[in-house]
């Protein structure tokens, strides 16, 4: 290989100089993407201990069933995470509260507390489930939409907020729930971890190309596709027939979708 | 593949293939895998490759995903399969999905089971995924062959396989004061798949891992009833409580095994994944085989 030759990660669009693993996302770089016939990509499946860095940050994932990831902060240096995401830190790394609209978030089943970890020092995430962490480095300028309690980790560059789905179809059957967080960034680029159960698949639609999903397994989109309830009429009847529910996702942009589908409002 | 050289039966589907690729295009099972046999008779079945391809007449089905696998189907023309509804991960917006007239909707929904089957018709793609961390198993039905799936385990089939549900005739009585419960550890109804005329294409969920065996005419076999996956129709089975030798009298169910009791000849399969099987504790007074150690 060319010395000044560089690899462009196929996932986040990172340039390397290590041939074996993208130091932005860790996806590993000498393995073939897994793109099924019909468009899905496969997110790249971390090696266990694949780390990478954000700012003057690491991260490192460990594990293969229940990943763990590890974040070694650097001074002056921060991310923001749902609190009962954390696995265990440093005593010596800082916790902050992010300002937020506690009860109306709450009132949604929204987590209300938003926890800041400041550095120096370690940090780790796990969610409490069989997955796949997703890492989204962020470039300057995007909008993502993930799913509600989906999210890890985010970095301190990166601005949340989060949006309410439209439509009251969503909020009565949209098995998503009425709200997205939403991660933007402005200048600077940023780092997004999410944990999808089962696993996760990523497809790009074309402007005004649509695919219809099972709600629950909606994980991250482009805020550039737009989400909407659909029913599906499946039978007639006298008290109104039979339906389902279906999420259309319309292009363009990203959606990336986890298989093992959560409905947090049933508990199911 | 049809007319083509058959060089190599594989040995999880004993389908005759050519052998030229990387899965079997049947089961989806890898064709370079040694076969995983246990010295009790257990062989491994293998979960279908990573974006292994299946051919099913004029359609195809891709297993996606190794964790909670997805199994995404392309549609021919005027291809269908059907599903319980809960199964469905995504669809493309012209694969017409219609609801399947179900008779004794009410016994099933007595015993428990999904009521609401759909059928999707080509063409198109479709997917679908179970809720739970497991492996995705291909099961190729020839013309004839049944075989019997527990409930709640079935995810998607083929056009060419027929479906009907049956009593188990699993179950055991318990008595505490004067009420008498029935329980039936592996459900009320299980479901029955076969390919009447010609072959046909079964995908099921096994939690966890998946292992089959086959039982020699009037081999018996004791399984922990939530481990069980499928099995030929040729199997018979039943209730079965072991009580270990030190049991007291007084302590009339805290020592005892319930056990499904299977009896060749033909396939079974079971899980490692299973749940737990609730033992409602009393005495058991009927629907069940004892042995005392």
């Amino acid at each position: 290989m060319d010395a000044h030759q560089r690899i462009v990660c196929k996932w986040c669009g990172g340039q390397n100089d290590n041939p074996t693993q993208c130091a932005f996302c860790g996806a590993p770089l000498d393995v073939q993407n897994l793109v099924s016939e019909s468009g899905w990509r496969e997110a790249p499946r971390l090696r266990d201990m694949a780390e990478f860095r954000f700012d003057h940050s690491t991260c490192q994932v460990e594990g293969e069933i229940v990943p763990v990831v590890e974040t070694n902060l650097a001074p002056n240096e921060w991310v923001y995470f749902e609190h009962h995401c954390m696995l265990w830190k440093a005593d010596t790394v800082p916790l902050t509260v992010m300002n937020l609209q506690g009860p109306k978030r709450s009132f949604f089943r929204m987590p209300h507390i938003v926890t800041i970890a400041s550095g120096p020092g370690r940090i780790a995430f796990s969610r409490d489930a069989t997955g796949e962490i997703v890492v989204l480095p962020l470039h300057p300028g995007m909008e993502v939409d993930a799913r509600e309690h989906a999210f890890l980790l985010a970095s301190g560059r990166v601005s949340y907020s989060y949006v309410r789905v439209k439509g009251l179809a969503n909020i009565l059957h949209g098995g998503s729930g009425m709200w997205l967080d939403r991660f933007v960034t402005s200048q600077a680029p940023g780092l997004l971890v999410l944990h999808g159960y089962g696993n996760v698949f990523e497809r790009r639609l074309a402007p005004g190309e649509t695919i219809q999903v099972e709600p629950g397994s909606m994980l991250y989109k482009d805020a550039s596709v737009t989400l909407e309830a659909e029913a599906i009429k499946l039978s007639s009847g006298f008290f109104g027939g039979t339906s389902m529910y279906l999420a259309r996702l319309t292009g363009p942009g990203r959606v990336g979708i986890q298989s093992m589908y959560h409905h947090h409002e049933s508990g199911e | 593949m049809a007319g083509g050289p058959r060089a190599y039966v594989c040995p999880y589907c004993r389908t005759g293939i050519a052998g030229d690729g990387r899965t079997c295009p049947s089961c989806g099972a890898p064709l370079d895998a040694r076969l995983k046999q246990t010295p009790s008779g257990w062989t491994e079945l293998p979960g279908a490759r990573d974006m292994a391809r299946i051919q099913c007449g004029r359609s195809s089905v891709q297993i996606e995903g190794t964790t909670v696998p997805v199994a995404a189907f392309h549609l021919a023309q005027g291809d269908s399969v059907y599903f319980p509804h809960h199964e469905l991960l995504w669809k493309e917006p012209a694969v017409a999905v219609t609801q399947r007239g179900m008779k004794g909707a009410w016994k099933r929904i007595m015993a428990g089971l999904p009521i609401h089957m759909l059928d999707a018709v080509g063409p198109g793609r479709i997917a679908f995924s179970r809720d739970a961390a497991g492996e995705t198993l291909a099961i190729r039905l020839e013309p004839g062959v049944s075989i019997d799936v527990r409930e709640h385990i079935f995810m998607v089939a083929s056009h060419a396989v027929a479906y009907e549900w049956l009593p188990t005739g699993v179950w055991f009585t318990t008595r505490n004061g004067d009420e008498t419960e029935t329980h039936y550890p592996i459900g009320m109804l299980m479901d029955r798949f076969t390919a009447p005329a010609e072959p046909g294409l079964l995908l099921i969920h096994g939690h966890g891992n998946a292992f089959v065996r086959q039982l020699a005419p009037g081999e018996p076999l004791l399984v922990k009833p939530s481990g069980l996956l499928y099995k030929d129709s040729t199997v018979t089975m039943h209730m079965h409580v072991e009580r270990p030798r030190a049991s007291s009298s007084i302590w009339t169910w805290g020592e005892r095994y319930l056990w499904l009791a299977l009896r060749g000849p033909g396939r079974v399969a079971i899980q490692s994944g299973y749940g737990h099987t609730h033992d409602p504790g009393g005495a058991i007074t009927g629907g069940v085989t004892e042995h005392r150690w």
